[in-house]
């Protein structure tokens, strides 16, 4: 239901521009409207399956089409509908007895090359969002197995033709579905550029200027996916050197999902965060512990994937992301979101900071005698955990007190910049050069748009959905005359 | 514990991962900035990575923010003037070329604001004024405010800085830079007074800067080794001129009198100037005022000054341009920009091509002359009113040039006749005359030589003898030879002579001879022999349009020793031939005509035989020099014949001392003379000892005379009788 209402207000829009095209178009088809859907099936079974699901799709198109123009509120697919895309386009058995049919690979190929022309052909973006929904909206059936390995073959060829309405449509597609599934869909286009066919690296890289919102959600998902716990779950160097490319040509592509999402507060919980900033944090911060882990491997395995190719990368989207939280201010104040929303997320980050005492735990333990590289490669994370939680929560990504930033960090080894950052700055600023201000003493005439300083105090009305109410930066002084502990030693 | 600490060892990590990871570096300025926005090492490491790296458009952004938040950090406006000092250079180097670009990269109102901050930084007046009109050339708004302020501010750093020449940087930039911004800009109402004070700085700077002499130490950089070329003075060539101040590029002011021109026709504009409507040339423009000048006198008021003011301004910048085109092709070596190899110098004088001709041709002039002449001897101090109206038929003269020898030779003298007419113009009423001779006494044009030059061959040619020798005996003191004036092929030595030929020539002119000659003689000792085969090409061109003239022509001779010295001899000659052919006998000069014949011979061959007829006439020649400098074998041929009985047995008293006859040789040109044509004839390699035995027959001895100058070819013709 919340997905027809999402998909109307989105709509609504595109809609009322189309609606005299629409009524011109689909004038040849409307004797065909007084035949309901569920009646379709008689006249399917007779046919072949490729051109019983032709059949289905052409009808499936007339009828969104009418339910569109009728301007039935919400317009949404019926049960009945989607049954018969799943016995007739996803071949699932109506029931235990009767086996599902079967298409060839190549009768498959057919079906796609059609559904790719289906939708290219499609003017209306409300007609082609709901075909999409009617087709590869998760049931939560058996039949979802067949939709994920179709939808899977349709973006992937969507991908290698450059089929930009499909990229649109799943990028929603990646917004509304559980993340499990996201990442499956990820995990196809992956194998397909980077593992599977050699060279094919170029291809997909060509999403960012087809579809940029598609890009944007294929990252998130593949941050998602690769949570770098593992060597499975480590990126590929090609698709790590693309995901960079892209974000240093471009850092505002990984917000581009969030731009365009009208409110946010009623995202379906399990689906992919609505920017990949959380995901590349924790690449960036891990990636000097696992591909420390790699190296060990090159002589085992023969793999090339080291610190020395990875190092210079990292470090550059790194820098992208702390570059792209710099944007945050003024696009969320423009939103009125200032403090209001959490592009990171502490429970996140606590996940990501008790993954790196692991870890750290883990490397001293290997290395009995910690090596200086061990010692300077767990460093580089701290720095960089540092950084990230700093400039998130000096630009009203991260909303928690430094108190809580401490809670999360307590079991990190010691660094001084961490130290620091979880002390907060000294507030009797002392400097020589300047006179002793507040905090941000220029924000308030800083001129250029996307000038990083502090964001001007705006009340802090947090949204409902989200649970913690902490006084948002810079509004709290770090406990005024008691020194944290763990000033750094510089 | 503080927070400088803090900042202190954010900055330092910073510094020590620049050079190897340059994205780390910048991760931790960019945490702590936000950990410490107030602070400036920040974001000047900021900066400072961005514009090491010569990243134009971050580096513009990060200097942005530093010239708004640390509006007073000396680092800050250190970097803004080396900024600016970018802007205001000429350097195509690539940082200087990144700090443009990173200029080019703020906001207008930043950079206006920049500019003018950095200005009021600023004591140097040059730089301060630099930077200013940077402010005013981007910012063309600015002009209403700053530009008059800015004009004046440079013209009275003129004043206070001392500066000798209107060349100077500040005028300079006055007059290229500020004055063109400010004069164009039409939201300005400037008082026309202003515009035409304007008008005449900038033209005093244009004439200046054309009108340049070659700078000295350039000379002695000429004469110099070229070793030491990394020694300062080197690195400037010979051609390279340099404004004091300023930097060799932007020391260049291409194509001045066009860029004069257009100052001349805005202000004109401006000054809703009569019948104005864009002066396309400098000659155009002098008929244009020449026309209004007719109906100046009907005119009152401030009409009338308006008026009087556009006559003088642009009648004056036509003399001046066309004087010096004619001063620069005939005395190149004045000017530095101007290529002096390409022709020598010339000199104006007398036209005495004509001197061989037969008298009957010339009875009119010579008569006339001659009578001038006695008149002069008596009582020369009247001649000074006398030549204004009797040898003043100057309108019309014509300049006879030798056309191969001057390329150029109808655009020199089609400036020479513009810049008089210009100048007639300007003299035309008291009213204009007034104004001109302000204009003339504060550019001090008294002390330009080469307008002088100019003026006096003005002189020369109205006729104006008397007047143009004291201006000549004032340029022939300043001509003296000055220690490092000097070229290597003597020809400054010869130009130093040009006054006293052209002042030969005046005397000449006025009749009065034995001055003329004097003068010759003071710059013919100095020649170098002359080229044997004399040039008879240009001669003979000279001749035909002579004939057909009478004998007031100029000449404008070329300022070498191959042509002074054949003009001095026709000068003698001219002086002599009135002596030698009137009525009275006067064998000295008559002797001196034929010795003077030999010059060019045979082109003066009726001229010798109008001599040959004198001597028969009086039945004899007394002339015991004759052997000394007669050796041309027509006439000795001649002579021989005269002797013989056919011939008329004429009494020749040719040899030293054959007779006491030679009791007086009164004229002191005779000695003057003899020294001449025995340096002449020394020079030509033919000196012959004047010695001989006096006891001799004479008979005999002139026979042996002949025999020993002309050989066996006398025998041949049968000489002795």
């Amino acid at each position: 239901m919340t997905i027809e209402m999402e998909l109307l207000s989105v709509m609504k829009e595109s809609e009322r521009i189309e609606w005299s095209r629409l009524s011109a178009i689909s004038l040849s088809k409307i004797k065909h409207l007084k035949v309901p859907m569920g009646d379709i099936r008689q006249s399917l079974l007779p046919r072949d399956v490729l051109s019983a699901a032709k059949e289905l799709l052409y009808h499936l198109d007339i009828y969104i089409c009418n339910m569109v123009q009728s301007g039935r509120q919400p317009p949404q697919v019926d049960s009945k509908t989607v049954e018969l895309v799943e016995e007739f386009i996803l071949h699932t058995p109506k029931d235990r007895n009767t086996p599902g049919r079967r298409m060839s690979a190549l009768q498959e190929l057919q079906l796609l090359e059609i559904m790719c022309s289906c939708f290219q052909e499609q003017s209306r973006d409300t007609v082609r969002q709901l075909m999409f929904s009617a087709l590869f909206s998760l049931q939560g059936n058996q039949a979802d197995e067949s939709r994920m390995a179709l939808l899977g073959k349709l973006v992937s060829m969507a991908v290698a033709v450059g089929r930009i309405p499909i990229l649109e449509c799943a990028a929603t597609w990646l917004q509304r579905s559980h993340r499990l599934y996201c990442i499956r869909l990820a995990q196809v286009l992956v194998d397909d550029y980077c593992s599977m066919v050699p060279g094919s690296v170029p291809t997909l890289q060509n999403i960012h200027s087809a579809s940029p919102r598609f890009c944007c959600q294929f990252i998130t998902a593949v941050t998602t996916l690769y949570d770098l716990t593992s060597e499975e779950l480590t990126p590929p160097l090609e698709l790590l050197q693309m995901i960079v490319s892209w974000i240093q040509d471009d850092p505002r592509l990984v917000l581009i999902t969030f731009l365009n999402t009208p409110l946010s507060g009623n995202q379906p919980i399990s689906s992919l965060d609505v920017t990949p900033l959380g995901g590349l944090v924790r690449w960036c911060v891990k990636a000097p512990l696992t591909y420390r882990g790699d190296k060990k491997q090159v002589l085992t395995n023969g793999s090339t994937d080291n610190e020395q190719e990875t190092g210079p990368l990292f470090s550059a989207l790194h820098l992208s992301v702390l570059q792209v939280l710099m944007l945050l201010p003024n696009i969320l104040n423009e939103k009125g979101l200032f403090g209001r929303l959490a592009l990171l997320q502490l429970e996140s980050l606590a996940a990501l900071t008790s993954d790196l005492s692991r870890l750290l735990d883990q490397a001293d333990k290997h290395t009995h005698t910690s090596s200086s590289d061990t010692l300077l490669l767990s460093q580089l994370t701290l720095d960089r955990l540092a950084q990230a939680l700093q400039v998130a929560l000096a630009n009203g990504a991260l909303l928690c007190s430094r108190e809580d930033l401490r809670a999360i960090c307590s079991r990190l080894p010691h660094n001084n910049l961490l130290q620091l950052v979880l002390s907060g700055p000294v507030m009797y600023y002392n400097n020589i050069h300047t006179p002793p201000l507040a905090f941000s003493p220029h924000a308030a005439h800083s001129p250029i748009a996307s000038h990083p300083t502090h964001p001007p105090h705006t009340p802090h009305t947090p949204l409902t959905t989200h649970p913690s109410s902490h006084p948002p930066y810079p509004g709290q002084p770090f406990i005024t005359g008691m020194p944290f502990p763990f000033r750094p030693s510089h | 514990m503080s927070a400088q600490k803090d900042c202190e060892f954010l900055v330092r990590r910073a510094r020590e991962l620049v050079s190897d990871d340059p994205c780390a570096a910048k991760a931790w300025l960019i945490t702590a900035r936000t950990l410490y926005p107030a602070d400036f090492n920040i974001q000047y490491e900021m900066y400072s990575i961005e514009r090491n790296a010569e990243r134009t458009a971050s580096a513009g952004r990060l200097l942005y923010d530093m010239f708004i938040n640390f509006p007073d950090q000396p680092t800050v406006w250190r970097e803004i003037s080396v900024i600016t000092a970018a802007l205001r250079g000429d350097s195509q180097d690539k940082h200087a070329q990144f700090l443009r670009g990173l200029f080019e990269t703020l906001p207008g109102r930043v950079q206006c604001e920049m500019l003018l901050k950095a200005t009021e930084q600023c004591f140097n007046t040059l730089e301060k004024a630099e930077m200013l009109l940077l402010l005013l050339k981007r910012f063309p708004e600015s002009v209403v405010q700053h530009g008059v302020n800015l004009g004046e501010t440079l013209l009275e750093a003129e004043v206070s800085e001392n500066v000798e020449t209107p060349v100077n940087c500040f005028r300079k930039l006055f007059v290229c830079d500020v004055l063109p911004l400010v004069i164009n800009n039409m939201d300005m109402r400037l008082p026309a007074s202003l515009m035409q004070k304007y008008m005449l700085k900038a033209a005093e700077f244009y004439i200046g800067y054309v009108t340049r002499g070659p700078s000295p130490d350039v000379q002695i950089q000429g004469s110099q080794e070229a070793g030491s070329l990394k020694s300062p003075n080197m690195s400037r060539g010979s051609q390279r001129y340099v404004i004091d101040g300023l930097s060799e590029k932007s020391s260049v002011v291409a194509e001045p009198w066009e860029r004069l021109l257009d100052i001349l026709t805005v202000v004109g504009a401006r000054c809703e100037w009569q019948g104005d409507k864009g002066q396309r040339t400098y000659v155009d423009m002098l008929l244009r005022v020449k026309e209004l000048c007719r109906y100046l006198p009907s005119l009152e008021g401030e009409t009338r000054s308006r008026c009087c003011s556009q006559v003088v301004i642009c009648a004056a910048l036509v003399l001046f341009r066309s004087a010096f085109l004619y001063v620069s092709s005939v005395q190149p070596a004045l000017f530095q920009a101007v290529n002096a190899l390409s022709s020598g110098p010339w000199i104006l004088v007398e036209d005495l091509s004509s001197v061989y001709n037969d008298l009957e041709l010339e009875r009119g002039a010579v008569k006339h002359a001659h009578k001038k002449r006695k008149l002069a001897d008596g009582r020369e101090k009247t001649m000074s009113s006398d030549d204004e109206e009797g040898l003043g038929k100057g309108r019309g003269r014509h300049i006879i040039v030798t056309k191969t020898e001057m390329p150029s030779w109808s655009e020199t003298l089609e400036s020479f006749r513009t810049a008089r007419e210009s100048w007639d113009l300007l003299h035309s009423h008291d009213g204009l005359e007034t104004e001109f001779k302000k204009i003339c006494a504060s550019w001090k044009t008294d002390s330009w030589l080469w307008f002088r030059i100019f003026l006096t061959d003005m002189i020369i040619y109205q006729g104006q003898y008397r007047k143009a020798l004291s201006s000549l005996h004032q340029m022939a003191a300043v001509l003296q030879p000055q220690p490092g004036q000097q070229s290597p092929s003597g020809q400054v030595s010869l130009e130093q002579h040009r006054a006293l030929i052209q002042q030969a020539s005046c005397h000449y002119a006025l009749g009065e001879y034995r001055l003329a000659c004097e003068k010759l003689l003071d710059v013919v000792g100095g020649l170098s022999p002359p080229n044997q085969e004399p040039s008879k090409t240009p001669e003979d061109q000279g001749r035909v349009k002579a004939k057909t003239r009478k004998g007031n022509d100029l000449r404008l001779l070329p300022c070498t020793s191959k042509a002074v010295l054949p003009f001095g001899l026709q000068l003698m000659l001219a002086c002599f031939k009135l002596r030698a052919f009137t009525d009275n006998r006067d064998d000295l000069s008559l002797g001196h005509v034929v010795v003077l014949l030999q010059q060019d011979w045979p082109h003066g061959e009726m001229l010798f035989l109008k001599a040959m007829d004198k001597i028969c006439q009086q039945g004899g020649l007394q002339y015991e020099n004759f052997f000394n400098y007669v050796t041309n074998i027509d006439m000795l041929e001649e002579f021989a014949y005269l002797r013989t009985p056919e011939g008329g047995r004429i009494q020749l008293e040719l040899l030293p001392n054959q007779g006491m006859l030679i009791k007086n040789p009164s004229p002191a040109l005779g000695v003057e003379l003899n020294t001449l044509l025995l340096q002449g004839v020394q020079a030509m390699d033919r000196h012959h000892t004047v010695t001989r035995g006096i006891t001799k027959g004479v008979k005999e001895d002139f026979r042996l005379a002949m025999e020993r100058y002309s050989g066996h070819r006398f025998n041949a013709a049968g000489l002795t009788s």
